[in-house]
């Protein structure tokens, strides 16, 4: 391969591997979010995506009244968001404490359906875009392209997945919501307000969605239903992480955003689509018994 | 007629005039129906399918499926590649839309039952989610985003059915035909097995019913009554692409069944007619519909989980008779057989570890027909893993356990459940919502293998077996003094009750070796020595027993040997007074003792 | 006279009622063997199981109260097996412990780590990697950070090697000393009859002897309920004809 050939490949592809790292980052919020609540509460929140979806519109509204950049108007989306998820928390969560984790499985589909119609009834059926974090206009590295905005979606998602990380190792709220997390009965036998926690982590969840939804909602219009592909992505990055593991779910999704960008350039969406539930699927079956087999271990 | 056969008559009447009542008025709504009506109610009658069949793995079995929307669609590809495209008819295409979704859910059964909620709904998502995608992305062969036009309706060799009434009807009649395999299949004994397995696994696998199987028949049913629906589907609407696969279609079939009731037969029609009509009804409030669906399934599963239906029946059993259902006398059983010459239970080498802590390192025991065999030791000596291992609850991590001469260490608990060693566990393994009668009752029908789907076509689940198997239960009730409390629930039983129907549900499989872990735990002393008596009765008898216990005044004097374990180990075995003297079990127990006499 | 700073009802011997007691700068010892209902006893005045009867802490009911509700009343709690939280170094162990902000709770943590030095060098380690008697000196120290009125200690001694135990003990009569109650649940005899005031033994769930520690140990009790040392062997040896077939 003659030099300049090679050197515009390796530029084409630090190019798509930067915009994989932004794609990642903004998957990463979300996947963190999903574990958050998976680890509070051992249940699966399926309205994440959907979470991310009205984070998306509700930055796009608020950008028609208030005409600030993104970065401005991204606390309100994420406070908004935040009250969001305690009613989430309230609706679908807390009813349903003592029963199956399957239970809050179907009342979150249900809430995201909410969530889905209710966007659609308020927002209108056409896509819609939020303001860029900053500004348009792009970087130039070389012969690398780098748009501001996703050096901005990086920016924001590192701050806030370090912002999580320094709540939770330094502050005595981060220690009672990782206590609560870990040991439920311990964590209330020393005084921590159990469903308080809860009830944080959902908020805490939900502003991490909805970062995510005023991020990508610049590039990639927002439309009603764009929550259901997402939960599955960050289901995948918590399974690939290690069910459980918060910077597994972070490092999972950002492979996830890395390898579909870079397989879908070479070989269209739909292969790295069905690449990435090939290798779901093969994750769940080739693990040994397990998932399955140390659930009954532990409970005989 | 006598007023005693009169009544029973009069009860059936009364079950199923609600059906009869409601199929007239469905008839008498078709027949004044405009052609748009027709094809809402047609429409309908394939959603009952689908939620039929999803009913088998989520209601039944209660895993958490995401499939069903994409063997539904598999379905509707089917028909529509085969009927539209090839132009075959229905007796050709009906089967192999049955077919289609049923072979692709025994290929991946295997792996994915195995795993636990969130793993198994996220394989069938990801699954669901590879369909949609070999349907968008087909090219001519599932005609891409666009789908496939001109599905014919039901032609049979070139005889159209008529569109309108007749597609109503022909959907209708195959809405009754699955109606009618569904109930065969789940009313009976074998309903209440699935019950079981909902309510306490443990307690499936220790009556001899397997999971898996249990599992896979559900699953391979619900893809196959999704194949129906799917074809049904695309037969009405002419038309089929890739909204026939959509999450949405999942999501429907999940709020159908959720919101009418996962298990009954009412449930499927009131859920998939209810949610069928209701965007119609609410036609006007544009859309508010899909705001309503949600609203309702939430609804539903926080306040009425067991659905429309449910809440029905439970209405109905308020408002009907209380009167004291009869108990079936106890059959006579004969005695078990006698010894066989060989050592009944050997283990060697047992080990176990699990993470980092050995729990086992190399145990190794013999029982004889005949013998009490009690193990003590401090928490965490292995008692417990030792009895998980043995009977097959936890895979073992080095060893042989043989019994009477029978290899049995790499089977499953339902396995050697049936191969003759029974157990019992710290918390009664008994599924709250079931009766006392019916959890034994099931332990007998396990034990001919009168239970499943398999045994229900082949005509075996049936109710003179089922009369039968009630009074071998009721035997067993009565040698343990708790035949009074047959018709209640297991969820309500007391401490001095629950030890006496676990050891007869042990009873009832007829095994060869029993292991009790602590049964004499939470009894009162009397209770103790009857438990004792009992035990002794059944060594007597040619039982052979591992006890496994803290309380030293009871088992102390009822084993012929104990052995004691510490941190997986063996540190004793003996006749109970050589054991108890024993000052390496004294320490172990109470710590240096120094100065205690 | 000490004022009763915890009150509850627990079955007696023959079926009466009677009360376990303790009162404040006391070591009051639980003991009896597996299954006999000390834990239990201990989850139910944390309110993490369903008590029979009343619980009072210094004089007031809280039977209505939730766990968490009767830690913020002064109840400390050591569980079995020590229930430490995995991925937590040991500063944010004990941190968690402290019901205030960690600001508040600097001098209480510098009280703390006085009693347990050996903390003090590890305040970064995670907590499962330190030994089995660091992991319960640890255990004991984030209960303490709330500053409790009672501490409860289920079976602090399992799984700890001789020399660990007397070092622990050692301990708790020192907190004892400082004015917080202890009760404590035990399986390991020796050790705890030499350090505490009272002494409750319990089998079956019911107390069976109550008293100081000497008059407990010589009536003999302790070995009948572990070990049943004089049950007459009556249900093997009795007429084969009484018994039906």
């Amino acid at each position: 391969m003659s030099p300049e050939k090679s050197r515009g490949s390796m530029t084409a592809f630090m190019q798509l591997a930067f915009n994989g790292l932004a794609l990642g980052a903004a998957y990463a919020l979300v996947a963190l979010g999903f574990v958050l609540v998976l680890n509070a509460t051992s249940a699966v929140n399926f309205a994440q995506g959907d979470l991310v979806m009205v984070g998306g519109y509700g930055a796009a509204a608020l950008a028609a009244v208030l005409p600030l950049p993104g970065i401005a108007l991204l606390p309100m989306v994420m406070a908004a968001m935040a009250l969001l998820g305690l009613a989430v928390a309230a609706l679908a969560y807390f009813p349903l404490m003592r029963r199956p984790a399957s239970a809050v499985f179907i009342s979150t589909i249900a809430v995201g359906l909410l969530l889905q119609n209710g966007a659609l009834h308020i927002f209108g059926p056409e896509p819609r875009a939020a303001p860029p974090v900053l500004s348009g206009g792009q970087l130039h590295l070389g012969h690398v392209v780098l748009p501001y905005q996703s050096l901005a979606i990086v920016a924001v998602a590192a701050v806030l997945v370090l912002g999580q990380r320094w709540l939770f190792a330094h502050t005595q709220l981060g220690r009672r919501m990782r206590a609560t997390a870990q040991d439920r009965e311990m964590a209330a036998a020393l005084g921590i307000p159990v469903r308080g926690m809860i009830a944080l982590t959902f908020a805490l969840a939900a502003a991490l969605a909805g970062a995510s939804g005023a991020l990508l909602s610049n590039q990639f219009f927002v439309t009603p239903t764009e929550g259901g592909a997402l939960i599955l992505k960050a289901y995948i990055a918590v399974v690939i992480g290690g069910w459980g593991s918060l910077e597994g779910a972070v490092l999972g999704a950002l492979l996830i955003g890395e390898f579909e960008t870079l397989v879908a350039a070479w070989f269209g969406y739909t292969v790295a689509s069905a690449l990435l539930y090939g290798a779901l699927l093969a994750i769940l079956m080739a693990r040994p018994q397990g998932f399955y087999g140390e659930a009954a271990e532990r409970r005989a | 007629m006598s007023s005693a056969a009169l009544a029973p008559t009069l009860r059936g009447l009364g079950d199923r005039a609600p059906w009869v009542l409601a199929a007239l008025c469905l008839a008498a709504y078709a027949a004044t129906a405009s052609p748009y009506g027709l094809r809402v109610l047609a429409l309908a009658g394939a959603q009952v399918v689908l939620v039929l069949g999803y009913q088998f793995i989520f209601g039944h079995a209660g895993a958490l499926s995401l499939a069903q929307g994409a063997f539904f669609g598999i379905g509707a590809y089917v028909t529509a590649i085969l009927g539209g495209r090839y132009g075959l008819g229905f007796l050709a295409s009906f089967p192999v839309s049955i077919l289609a979704p049923s072979l692709l859910a025994a290929a991946i059964a295997a792996p994915v039952l195995r795993l636990a909620t969130h793993y198994f709904a996220l394989a069938t998502l990801g699954l669901a989610q590879v369909a949609l995608l070999a349907a968008v992305n087909g090219g001519a062969f599932t005609g891409g985003a666009l789908g496939i036009t001109g599905v014919p309706g039901i032609v049979f060799f070139g005889w159209a059915v008529p569109r309108g009434l007749g597609l109503v009807a022909a959907v209708w009649l195959v809405v009754a035909a699955a109606s009618w395999l569904s109930v065969h299949l789940t009313r009976g004994l074998t309903g209440r097995a699935y019950a079981v397995l909902r309510g306490n696994p443990l307690a499936a696998s220790a009556i001899g019913l397997s999971e898996q199987r249990l599992r896979l028949a559900a699953f391979l049913l619900s893809a196959g009554y999704a194949g129906a629906a799917g074809a049904l589907h695309a037969h009405i609407l002419g038309v089929v692409s890739s909204e026939s696969m959509a999450f949405s279609v999942m999501v429907a079939c999940l709020a159908m069944t959720v919101i009418g009731g996962s298990t009954r037969l009412a449930g499927a029609f009131i859920g998939a007619l209810l949610l069928t009509y209701l965007p119609e009804w609410l036609r006007s409030l544009e859309g508010y519909s899909l705001l309503a669906f949600g609203a309702a399934l939430l609804a539903a599963i926080v306040a009425a989980p067991t659905g429309i239906a449910g809440a029905l029946a439970k209405a109905v059993a308020a408002l009907g008779r209380t009167e004291r259902p009869i108990l079936p006398t106890p059959a006579e059983l004969p005695v078990p057989q006698g010894p066989s010459g060989l050592s009944l239970l050997v283990v060697r080498g047992l080990a176990k570890r699990f993470g980092g802590i050995e729990a086992l390192k190399g145990l190794d025991l013999t029982i004889d027909r005949g013998e009490i065999l009690g193990v003590i030791g401090p928490n965490g000596s292995g008692k417990t893993t030792l009895a998980n291992l043995v009977t097959g609850f936890a895979p073992t991590g080095g060893g042989t356990v043989i019994l009477e001469g029978r290899n049995i260490t790499a089977l499953g608990a339902s396995e050697i459940a049936r191969a003759g060693v029974g157990r019992s566990f710290q918390n009664p393994a008994l599924p709250p919502e079931l009766t006392v009668l019916e959890i034994v009752t099931l332990a007998r029908a396990s034990l001919e293998d009168d239970l499943g789907f398999r045994a229900a076509l082949a005509g075996r689940d049936r109710s003179d077996r089922r009369e039968r198997h009630e009074a071998e239960a009721m035997y067993f009730l009565r040698s343990l003094g708790a035949d009074g409390y047959a018709h209640a629930l297991c969820a309500s039983l007391p401490y001095r009750a629950a030890w006496r129907v676990e050891i007869a549900r042990i009873l009832a499989l007829e095994p060869k070796l029993v292991i009790l872990d602590e049964p004499a735990s939470g009894l009162t002393e009397a209770e103790q020595g009857e438990l004792a008596r009992t035990l002794r009765r059944l060594a007597r008898l040619g039982l052979g027993l591992l006890v496994i216990e803290h309380n030293m005044p009871f088992l102390l004097p009822v084993a012929d040997r104990i052995l004691v374990l510490d941190e997986g180990r063996a540190i004793a075995s003996g006749k109970p007074e050589e054991v108890r003297q024993n000052p390496a079990v004294i320490s172990a127990y109470l710590g240096r003792k120094v100065g205690l006499a | 006279m000490n004022e009763r700073l915890l009150e509850i009802d627990v079955p007696g011997a023959a079926l009466e009622s009677s009360s376990l007691v303790v009162a404040a700068g006391e070591v009051v010892a639980l003991l009896g063997a597996n299954g006999s209902g000390k834990s239990t006893l201990l989850r139910s005045i944390m309110g993490l199981y369903p008590a029979r009867g009343a619980v009072r802490l210094a004089g007031e009911e809280i039977g209505a109260l939730s766990p968490a509700g009767r830690a913020r009343r002064g109840i400390g709690y050591v569980p079995e097996g020590r229930r430490l939280f995995p991925g937590m170094n040991v500063r944010d162990t004990l941190l968690v412990g402290a019901h205030g902000s960690a600001a508040a709770a600097g001098p209480r943590l510098r009280t703390v780590l006085e009693l347990f030095p050996m903390l003090e060098k590890r305040l970064e380690t995670p907590a499962w990697q330190l030994s089995g008697g660091q992991q319960q000196m640890l255990a004991i120290g984030r209960a303490l950070m709330s500053e409790p009125r009672l501490l409860l200690l289920d079976e602090p001694s399992l799984g700890l090697a001789p020399v660990v135990v007397d070092e622990l003990m050692l301990r708790l009569r020192g907190i004892a000393a400082q004015g917080t109650a202890v009760l404590l649940a035990e399986q390991s005899v020796a050790r705890t009859l030499e350090i505490a005031d009272r002494v409750y033994a319990l089998a079956m769930g019911r107390v069976v002897a109550e008293g100081t520690p000497a008059a407990v140990h010589a009536s003999g009790v302790l070995e009948r309920a572990f070990l049943g040392a004089d049950v007459v062997t009556p249900i093997r040896n009795s007429s084969r004809a009484e018994e039906q077939p």
